[in-house]
């Protein structure tokens, strides 16, 4: 999501020198997406894409020879060990994924682990992404055929189970995609995260790759 | 040509970027001009066993050292470069 001002009010006045914003989350998506169903006609749509609005995403980065500390003030806050390997890790109310070495994100919502919550609670380098990433999350029965199209990545169940986690690149633009648990009817859900600038490059080549297995399009609240 | 990343896996070449020649060290301070000027300009064009720096930008972005044979295209080692994460991968 992206933070646009939005002049509530103009000024009228001469000499009134304060204009007043109120600051509105938009989407980087909110011109591509096109909620509906797209492409091959006729059929059960084969591929799923949702982007998920409104997160909390916050990278943390263990200082040089502070991994092992980074990693007890994290499992004392998160009630599990951070993931160490390219993997996401589940908590209660948050999900940690695999960013590098000796670092991840911090994924959840309603600011329970937003950067002022988080920041004094770990002994790290913060940087709030929250509005620098678009989360796309993709299901359907032709997810993974969708998906070989754009990533050199195994995606088969044995060697990306869920909780699966890579960094890695799509179409040219750097991505941190992952397994999130399987959606009620047994389908895997493959949750991506790509910077906000190349979400809307990343999303049309998504829409055009799954085309031929009919898309439906939408956009959630709901963390998958 | 695909990296094995010790940190993220086997990937393909696209996800790297050559970086140059890990051979050379920085020369001390007060080095003489020479010793710096083989550190800036020289490099040696191998036939053969090469290290190299390599960065894994399109993935966890870490820096990346490689022992390539320059003939045969086969990477006998890949590992962190030093500094690389504030600890070491984690097998």
């Amino acid at each position: 999501m992206s933070s646009c001002a939005i002049l509530s009010s103009t000024i009228r006045m001469e000499g009134a020198s304060v204009a007043d914003f109120s600051w509105t989350a938009r989407s980087p998506l909110e011109h591509a997406l096109v909620a509906g169903t797209h492409g091959a006609r006729g059929v059960e749509a084969g591929v799923s894409l949702t982007e998920i609005r409104n997160f909390d995403l916050i990278q943390v980065m263990a200082r040089r020879g502070q991994g092992a500390e980074l990693g007890k003030a994290a499992k004392a806050r998160f009630g599990v060990a951070v993931p160490d390997a390219p993997k996401a890790v589940q908590t209660s109310d948050a999900t940690l994924i695999w960013s590098g070495p000796d670092q991840f994100f911090v994924l959840s919502k309603g600011g329970k682990h937003a950067m002022q919550t988080l920041a004094p609670a770990l002994s790290g380098s913060l940087s709030d992404q929250s509005h620098a990433r678009a989360l796309i999350s993709i299901s359907g029965a032709k997810a993974r055929a969708m998906l070989a199209k754009l990533s050199s990545i195994d995606l088969h169940s044995d060697a990306f189970p869920v909780g699966a986690a890579a960094a890695t690149s799509m179409d040219h633009t750097s991505v941190t995609l992952w397994r999130g648990g399987d959606r009620p009817d047994g389908q895997a859900v493959f949750n991506l995260l790509v910077f906000a600038t190349f979400a809307e490059s990343l999303w049309h080549t998504m829409l055009d790759s799954a085309a031929e297995y009919g898309v439906a399009t939408g956009h959630s609240a709901e963390l998958a | 040509m695909r990296i094995v990343c010790p940190f993220c896996g086997e990937r393909e070449l696209g996800e790297f970027t050559y970086l140059g020649d890990a051979k050379p060290v920085r020369p001390e301070a007060g080095a003489s001009e020479d010793e710096v000027f083989d550190y800036v300009y020289l490099r040696d064009n191998v036939a053969g066993q090469t290290s190299e720096y390599w960065y894994h930008g399109g993935g966890c972005r870490a820096w990346l050292k490689l022992t390539r044979n320059t003939l045969t295209h086969e990477i006998s080692s890949v590992e962190p470069a030093a500094g690389v994460g504030a600890r070491q991968a984690v097998k």
